[in-house]
């Protein structure tokens, strides 16, 4: 049945275009599974020492040698507050080193994180009122939602690092 | 062994060659789309940059070159010669020859003759046509001998020097590790191997520092247009000597001291120096003298800026001090003259009794000061009244290691560099007294102000500090006294624990902000421990004190 098919030669399914890829480190603060973009991510290790620093938010776990950079190490579940009560972080955590807009920032989390990959159309923007009210930056860079259920928060960390917003803190005022 | 003159040859080549290459490609824009104006920008600043340094080096005939295309450039922006007909033609030409006396330059031959070309470029300038036959014959002859040549040079960005210095600084820290190891196992084979891993990171290490010294000249040839500005600014008459560009020194130091040096040159010119009047009466020569001198002395680099000025009024800065309530005035009678002139580094204090554009504006040494401590350097004065005023800076030749004394405070190492340790002591607390809510101690005849260094580091809010008692005090207490600005404090502490060199490490963002800290630096142990800014430590007790 060659013929019939020369004859009425059907226009081809619109080529499917391969969907554009992201490819996300996933991690658990709190109850939720929160991503970053691996291009953001420097490193995943299990967390060095931490030096307590004073002057600083408590969020703001300290700082630690990460192959010789000296890195502040950030707990967002403190930060956003989502600790749920009488959980507090296991005595061996792991450090999501990211880069910053022009820094290195380590986030501590709580299990291994995880790579994963999906098509950036399953990326929802955040609706507003999911937003911090008291920040103008819009860290949230949208929801996935996945197929077999559950949903993943992406963060821009270029967001949620810029040093007013990590330091929010008396800053200067400790010595001037 | 490579003279100055040849090093500063080569860096010359290496950046008119590069002027060279951009200005070829900017030209072949300008050729394509005659109004691009990026383009043009760049190729008045690639003229200029390279007629001055031209000029700088002594070769008059191509910063000539370079200034007639400059100017010519400056036409075509203000639109008012257009980039097209002859005119490209002898732009063409002039850069050529820009090209062949850079080449001439490196290789140590005469300048090729550039007179037609300069009667031309002058002609366009004027609006006049330009005599074509003369630039075409050598332009031809030039096409088939053109070569192409890369620099004997690398530019590299200073942060990537910065971070091989940060690797080499680890390095360093773990050889000492292994060296320790090797010592404790105790076996012939590793023992050897770990002395040339010694000696091998060490030239490693010697070598990356010595990459990135440049020469003091790089910052001292900014000055004298400097100081030719304030000096017609101030109307007065300045003669600036400089001396010692050579003289090798860390890029990034030279960085941070850019501005504390600008700010003793312009308070030389503006407060130092008198008007010729004045100089005159005085019986002085009428031109001022300032002089800036860069030297070695041993490790250090000196910088010196001397004026041959009015001098420091130690009485007024002595007035001016009880005045604003920085000493007493029995206090202040007692003190020395070196000891009244350091209060020319407190913040805010400034002797200016007219506020000038150029400087006096409560912008004070304070600035000199800061940049110094950031570095561990110090800051040197002498004047004689009447004679005349020396600032030296006394830097460190690299960003290196520093001596430092590691306590102990709640389990944590905190490294203070000894530049700022005066003494150890312990003391019973019998030999501590609570005054004015603030524990005291004396020490040398002097009442010396205890803090613990816990509630300085950890006390939060901005709040003066709780009164002190000595209710919870057993036993002997450890005081570290530091030592700023001639004000000694006595820090509080767990224990003290060694002294040793260390490699300190900037704090990256965002913690870079807080200045109490100087740094971090990696212990044998690979513990991270913080580097107090005694200076910053110092400024907190007296804003906190109850």
């Amino acid at each position: 049945m060659a013929e019939i098919e020369l004859a009425s030669p059907t226009p081809k399914a619109e080529r499917i275009k391969p969907a554009e890829l992201v490819q996300l480190i996933v991690f658990r603060l709190g109850d939720e599974d929160y991503g970053i973009r691996i291009e953001q991510v420097k490193e995943v290790t299990v967390t060095p020492e931490v030096a307590r620093m004073p002057k600083t938010p408590p969020f703001i776990k300290g700082i630690a040698n990460l192959r010789g950079d000296i890195i502040a190490i950030i707990d967002l579940e403190e930060r956003f507050r989502l600790r749920p009560a009488g959980r507090p972080l296991p005595e061996r955590s792991y450090t999501v080193a990211v880069e910053a807009a022009d820094y290195t920032l380590g986030l501590m989390v709580r299990d291994v994180p995880r790579p994963f990959t999906l098509p950036l159309s399953q990326i929802e923007p955040a609706p507003e009122f999911v937003q911090d009210s008291s920040t103008r930056d819009k860290y949230l860079e949208g929801i996935a939602k996945l197929p077999e259920g559950g949903i993943i928060i992406v963060l821009d960390m270029r967001k949620v690092l810029t040093p007013s917003e990590v330091m929010r803190l008396p800053g200067k005022g400790a010595s001037s | 062994m490579k003279t100055r003159d040849q090093e500063y040859r080569e860096l010359f080549m290496a950046e008119a060659l590069e002027y060279y290459d951009s200005m070829s490609r900017h030209l072949s824009e300008l050729e394509n789309n005659p109004n691009a104006g990026p383009a043009l920008n760049e190729l008045f600043r690639l003229m200029h940059n390279l007629k001055a340094n031209a000029r700088a080096m002594g070769f008059t005939d191509l910063g000539e070159v370079a200034h007639h295309l400059e100017t010519l450039f400056g036409l075509i922006r203000d639109k008012e010669r257009t980039f097209s007909g002859v005119l490209i033609r002898v732009v063409f030409a002039g850069v050529d020859a820009l090209g062949n006396m850079i080449r001439a330059v490196g290789a140590n031959q005469p300048m090729p003759e550039v007179s037609g070309l300069l009667d031309n470029l002058d002609r366009l300038v004027r609006g006049e046509a330009p005599l074509l036959e003369e630039i075409e014959a050598p332009e031809t002859e030039e096409e088939s001998n053109r070569k192409m040549e890369l620099s004997d040079l690398v530019y590299i960005q200073v942060k990537k020097l910065d971070n091989l210095l940060n690797l080499v600084g680890e390095l360093v820290i773990d050889r000492d590790r292994i060296m320790t190891l090797a010592q404790e196992i105790d076996n012939p084979a590793l023992l050897a191997t770990a002395q040339h891993l010694f000696r091998i990171s060490d030239d490693l290490q010697y070598s990356v520092m010595d990459a990135r010294l440049v020469g003091v000249g790089v910052l001292l040839n900014k000055f004298p247009r400097v100081v030719r500005d304030v000096a017609s600014a101030e109307d007065k008459q300045v003669e600036l000597t400089m001396s010692g560009q050579d003289v090798q020194i860390d890029r990034n130091i030279l960085q941070i001291i850019t501005d504390a040096l600008l700010h003793l040159v312009r308070n030389a010119v503006s407060h130092g120096l008198e008007t010729t009047e004045q100089r005159l009466q005085a019986g002085k020569p009428a031109v001022g003298q300032l002089t800036l001198s860069a030297l070695t002395e041993r490790d250090d680099v000196l910088i010196q800026v001397r004026d041959d000025g009015r001098g420091i009024n130690t009485e007024a800065v002595r007035r001016k001090a009880i005045e604003r309530g920085l000493t007493t005035a029995k206090a202040a009678a007692a003190l020395p003259e070196q000891a009244i002139w350091s209060f020319l580094f407190e913040p805010g204090f400034s002797m200016a009794d007219k506020v000038t554009d150029i400087s006096g504006r409560g912008v004070g040494l304070d600035v000199v000061k800061l940049a110094l401590d950031s570095l561990g350097g110090q800051l040197r004065v002498e004047s004689q009244l009447g004679k005349g005023t020396t600032f030296t800076l006394v830097l460190p030749t690299s960003i290196a290691v520093k001596g430092a004394l590691l306590v102990e405070v709640d389990e944590r190492p905190y490294a203070v560099p000894l530049l700022h340790t005066d003494t150890v002591l312990a003391l019973h607390p019998g030999q501590i007294s609570v005054v004015g809510g603030v524990l005291v101690t004396h020490f040398h005849e002097e009442a010396v102000p205890l803090v613990p260094l816990r509630q300085l580091l950890y006390e939060e809010g901005d709040e003066p500090l709780p009164f002190a008692t000595k209710t919870d005090m057993n036993g002997p207490q450890h005081v570290l006294v530091v030592n700023y600005n001639n004000r000694r404090l006595g820090l509080l502490v767990d224990r003290f624990m060694r002294q040793q060199n260390i490699v300190i490490k900037p704090l990256s963002k965002p913690l870079d902000t807080i200045d109490l800290f100087g740094g971090v630096t990696l212990l044998g142990s690979g513990q991270v421990c913080l580097v107090l800014d005694v200076p910053a430590l110092t400024r907190l007790f007296l804003n906190k004190r109850p």
